[in-house]
């Protein structure tokens, strides 16, 4: 018995450590683009090997907060481009969260249509649907931004959202796999009370789905907060340009030169925060919500 | 090991006193048969408009383009069958074709072992949303930036990477440089950010399993990994199913990767697929070829993921 | 710290109560509607930030001279510019003026989608002459008509480490007499090889030099090969054989990969890898830029553009000098002289102010204050003379760059047709001979390919 046990614990303590290694190959990365951004652009490459930032300073973080100033900026090896890093977050913050709201809600009733509902054609259907996953997006962009110039909507917020507010095969998909899992004897019982489809959708489905949806949700939100080259497109004004686009900045602007490195980490990790933050609710609440399983 | 499908399952388990499951192979109420299909369109509109005007319009135009000569800045000409015949002969469109499914195998290969492992041992270890999501933090960085942090920190003079082989004594490795060494490098550096993602789909999936199951075999004393294989597999199948679908179609569309990393090179090492077609359509202006190739992909995409469909039969559960 | 993250995360998903799906169509709106119709506003895009703070101080200027027009500035990095640039010519939404480039602008040209300058420039009586040598001429097309006019120029040098030359015991006034053919390298690879230095700290034209573990290569590779151009790369090597790329220069319409002098040029430049003075492909392309390997002492030599100067001398610690590029066989030094100009987009709705623009840009006014900031050198010799002395100021001589254009050893960026097309065959066919898998003859095939294009 304790022979057993300990070799339970052992391989507990084994099955630990792949996951503690897992968790540091993760971190690695972030603790450079960490030393990357508290280090001074021009001193970079002169230490390749320190593992402390070089010649330490806040200057990328301010740089990508908009208040350094010019000569502060190019002192340190960035650029002097104006950012107005309050104002892009709040139109990543609302264009990420219409697009959330709206895409998974509107992919959540597709996939009911395609997991729970009966009718000709389904799987045909759902497999044309499917494949608006493999049309590369460089030839959906050129139509799609014609069409959007015709609707007026360039440099509007409806312009950024729309080819993401009503579906992504992505989303649909997903959600359908979910709904397939769903046991249906619960759904029979309340056809039989003579519920409509309106209500098993909102008090079944949705509910007992909740996990799923709250993951989808997170996934849908990182995947419009990173979005970068359709916002470039139909979001330049200053009014509506989101996050990722101003930060675009920090990239390398002519073909030779190389990146404001230091400005580009500290873009990364700040613009990452508000997605982190997000998670730590998300993340409990996901973890909160299994407790549909004991339906069965 | 059940593997009744839904439909035959509402067949075979006809339950007195509830209406019979909607089925079309049973003989159901007429009202369900008739009565769906309206239904199904009410929840089916918006998806369909979004699906109709930015994924199927754009769809059918690259199609058309694709029998055209197009420049991009000049109005297409109808060219036949011209771009497809110039396919077959392109000796860069196969080569693009057999990196693209190098990078795939390693890239799937690996990311699906890996994060169905992490899953697993997330599952049966830890309920820590910490840990889940330190897991998903690189899915957080754009993939550009994704890229270019690895560019550095694998350079062959001044990557840390390097710098730590150094110091552990073994000789420097030019990841991106060597046309043996690219590719793997590119899928790893695709795995690193995309595992803890796939990870938490499957892990999503996971949680779908009842504990109760788990409980049952556990009491029946079977080892971890006789319940890996004879419980979690089978019953995440449906998941796997979708997992393997969406990051096979997403791996054959690498592009970032290499746009800001080796741009096709050494040689044509990298030259994978959707980088020469962006080459061909924004850089070469061959829009209309630059389709066909296009297309040529999407068929080739489309009957991989039927195939991974019928394989793994997505579309049923052994919970039921 | 927890309610901190919480708070945030609520700040996050508050706005979804607020926005709701479908709204926001009322956010925005265009700009465009002044209420004075006789207003205009000009869009104007360009891709190098750093160059942003003058150019917008052209425009203020611009508008002051100008009231009733307006110039609203929109910047791209590289790589987004032109897939955006492109994106809005097809969709007819292009910005009025744009920075624009030689490798793109015989397709736009060919494709009507930019004005031809001609007729403003003789109603204005605008003189095309003013510019440095040969710049204004980049931009006249096949056809014979102007579709730019040019706001800078850039030639190639060589940027060196003041210390590691001083280690090595050569002096400046040394690099400045350097000498080069193809089959010994001349005084140059010399040089190179003495500024390699291995593991064990021998140079490489030490007895016992170990080519294997270089710890200071001589001369810098380039993470790009230049394609069929090679500007900073190798074309300075084999334009200083007498060697030139085409037929003719503009529109030359057959290229000459095929001559030896080409193929030995080449055969030399890789030989420098064999030899150890210079990085492998592979290492030149496993991560950060050749700039970055010369600021972290990885190089003693690199060639480079003179857009690049601010960069190689904003490395902390690294004390650098530039010499002009080596005198060849041909007995003179020779480099690419490239330039940008402005072009108009053939769809514009203000046309001539558009133009009012461009020929601001292009002037001495403009160029000045473009001149003023010392980060390109402007096209205007009076006001390179205020870029000079303003790079004079920050303490850098920018003489390696410019004795070419007073030596007349220039030649002009070779302007064809398909030239994404033949980078696409060139890139590479360079490649693999850099990374030994083909010899430099296999360039007479890649030139009959690059010649079928022609046809």
């Amino acid at each position: 018995m304790s022979h057993a046990l300990r070799r339970l614990s052992r391989r507990r303590t084994a099955a630990w450590a792949i996951l503690v290694l897992f968790v540091l190959i993760t971190l690695l990365p972030f603790y450079w683009m960490l030393r990357i951004s508290l280090s001074n652009n021009r001193t970079l490459f002169a230490n390749p090997g320190s593992l402390m930032p070089t010649d330490f300073t806040f200057g990328a973080f301010k740089r990508v907060l908009g208040i350094a100033t010019l000569a502060e900026a190019t002192a340190e090896g960035g650029s002097g481009a104006n950012i107005d890093f309050w104002r892009y977050l709040a139109n990543s913050v609302v264009t990420s969260a219409v697009i959330t709201v709206c895409q998974v809600f509107f992919s959540a009733m597709a996939a009911y249509a395609f997991a729970r509902l009966r009718w000709p054609g389904r799987e045909k259907v759902f497999f044309v649907f499917l494949t608006a996953l493999m049309i590369p997006p460089i030839f959906t962009a050129l139509p799609n931004f014609v069409t959007v110039k015709q609707l007026g909507l360039l440099n509007t917020y409806a312009g950024i959202v729309l080819p993401y507010l009503f579906m992504t095969p992505f989303a649909v998909f997903f959600l359908r796999q979910f709904f397939l899992n769903i046991s249906r004897e619960v759904e029979e019982a309340a056809i039989v009370d003579g519920a409509g489809h309106a209500h098993i959708f909102f008090r079944l489905i949705v509910p007992m789905s909740s996990a799923p949806i709250a993951t989808i949700s997170l996934l849908v939100y990182i995947g419009a907060w990173n979005e970068y080259f359709w916002p470039l497109l139909v979001g330049q004004e200053n009014d509506v340009r989101v996050l990722t686009v101003a930060l675009g900045i920090f990239r390398a602007q002519s073909p030779q030169a190389g990146p404001d490195w230091s400005g580009l980490m500290a873009a990364t990790l700040l613009a990452a925060l508000p997605v982190i933050a997000l998670f730590t609710v998300f993340g409990r609440w996901i973890v909160n919500s299994i407790q549909f399983s004991g339906i069965k | 090991m059940r593997t009744s499908t839904e439909r035959q399952s509402g067949t075979a388990e006809p339950r007195p006193g509830t209406s019979p499951p909607q089925s079309d192979t049973s003989a159901p109420r007429p009202r369900r048969r008739a009565g769906d299909l309206p239904v199904a369109m009410v929840f089916l509109l918006p998806a369909a408009v979004g699906f109709a005007v930015f994924y199927l319009w754009p769809a059918l135009r690259t199609a058309y383009l694709s029998f055209t000569d197009y420049s991009l800045l000049a109005p297409p000409e109808w060219a036949g069958l011209d771009n497809y015949r110039r396919l077959l002969g392109d000796r860069l469109f196969w080569n693009a074709l057999k990196v693209t499914v190098e990078y795939v195998v390693v890239n799937i290969g690996v990311q699906t072992i890996a994060a169905l492992g992490l899953a697993v041992l997330m599952h049966r270890l830890t309920r820590s949303g910490l840990i889940r999501g330190v897991l998903l933090l690189p899915y957080l960085v754009a993939n550009v930036v994704v890229a270019l942090i690895w560019y550095t920190m694998l350079d062959a003079q001044l990557g840390i990477v390097n710098q730590a082989l150094e110091w552990i004594g073994l000789d420097p490795v030019a990841f991106f440089g060597e046309t043996s060494t690219a590719i793997p490098t590119i899928a790893l550096v695709n795995v690193w950010r995309h595992v803890g993602y796939t990870a938490l789909l499957i892990f999503a999936g996971l949680q779908a399993i009842p504990k109760t199951v788990y409980e049952a075999a556990a009491t029946d004393g079977a080892s971890e990994a006789r319940m890996f294989w004879r419980i979690t597999l089978p019953l995440l199948r449906p998941v796997l199913a979708l997992v393997l679908v969406l990051t096979v179609i997403g791996s054959f569309q690498i592009f970032d990767t290499v746009a800001v990393t080796t741009k096709g090179g050494p040689i044509n090492a990298t030259r994978v697929i959707y980088y020469y077609i962006y080459e061909q359509a924004f850089q070469r202006f061959n829009f209309g070829y630059a389709a066909a190739v296009c297309v040529a992909l999407f068929a080739i995409l489309a009957g991989l993921a039927l195939l991974q469909l019928k394989l793994l039969r997505a579309g049923d559960s052994d919970l039921d | 710290m927890r309610r901190i993250t919480r708070l945030a995360a609520v700040a996050t998903i508050l706005p979804l109560a607020l926005a709701g799906c479908g709204s926001g169509d009322d956010s925005g709106g265009g700009s465009g509607n002044a209420q004075a119709p006789e207003k205009t506003e000009i869009s104007y895009w360009l891709w190098d930030s750093n160059q942003l703070p003058a150019y917008q101080a052209c425009a203020d200027a611009f508008h002051a001279a100008n009231p009733e027009i307006t110039v609203k500035i929109s910047q791209f990095g590289w790589a987004d510019y032109w897939t955006s640039l492109t994106t809005n010519l097809v969709s007819g939404n292009a910005p009025d003026v744009f920075t624009n480039h030689l490798n793109y602008y015989p397709e736009f040209a060919g494709k009507q989608q930019i004005l031809p300058l001609d007729e403003f420039v003789a109603a204005d009586g605008t003189k095309t002459d003013v510019y440095a040598p040969g710049l204004a001429d980049l931009w006249v097309s096949a056809d014979g008509k102007r579709y730019g006019l040019p706001k800078d120029f850039d030639t190639v040098a060589i940027f060196y480490n003041k210390k590691m030359l001083d280690d090595a015991g050569i002096t400046e006034d040394q690099m400045k007499s350097l000498t080069w053919n193809p089959d010994d390298g001349g005084t140059y690879e010399k040089i190179i090889a003495r500024l390699t230095v291995d593991k064990n700290g021998r140079r490489g034209d030490e007895p016992g030099f170990d080519k294997k573990n270089v710890k200071v290569y001589g001369l810098g590779l380039d993470e790009n090969n230049g394609a069929g151009v090679g500007q900073q790369m190798w074309s300075m090597y084999a334009l200083s054989t007498g060697w030139q790329f085409t037929d003719k220069n503009p529109w030359g319409t057959k290229f000459r990969y095929d001559d030896p002098r080409f193929q030995k040029t080449i055969a030399w430049w890789r030989g420098l890898i064999d030899k150890g003075y210079m990085p492998s492909l592979a290492i030149a392309r496993s991560g950060t830029s050749v700039n970055d390997g010369f600021g972290a002492g990885k190089y003693a030599l690199s060639t480079n553009g003179s857009w690049m100067i601010n960069t190689y001398y904003g490395y902390d610690g690294v004390e650098v000098g530039t010499a002009p590029t080596p005198v060849g066989p041909s007995g003179k030094r020779a480099t690419i002289y490239n330039g940008l100009a402005d072009s108009i987009y053939a769809g514009t709705k203000h046309k001539d102010q558009a133009w009012r623009w461009v020929k601001y840009l292009a002037s001495a006014d403009c160029q000045k204050t473009v001149g003023d900031k010392a980060i390109v050198f402007p096209a205007i010799p009076e006001a390179l003379t205020v870029a000079e002395e303003k790079f004079k100021a920050k303490g850098i001589d920018i003489g390696a760059f410019t004795v070419q254009i007073h030596e007349n050893t220039t030649s002009l960026f070779p302007i064809t047709d398909h030239a994404s097309d033949i980078g696409a065959v060139m890139g590479p066919a360079i490649d693999a001979v850099l990374s030994f898998e083909a010899e430099p003859s296999s360039l007479t095939k890649a030139n009959d390919e690059v010649n079928a294009l022609f046809q």
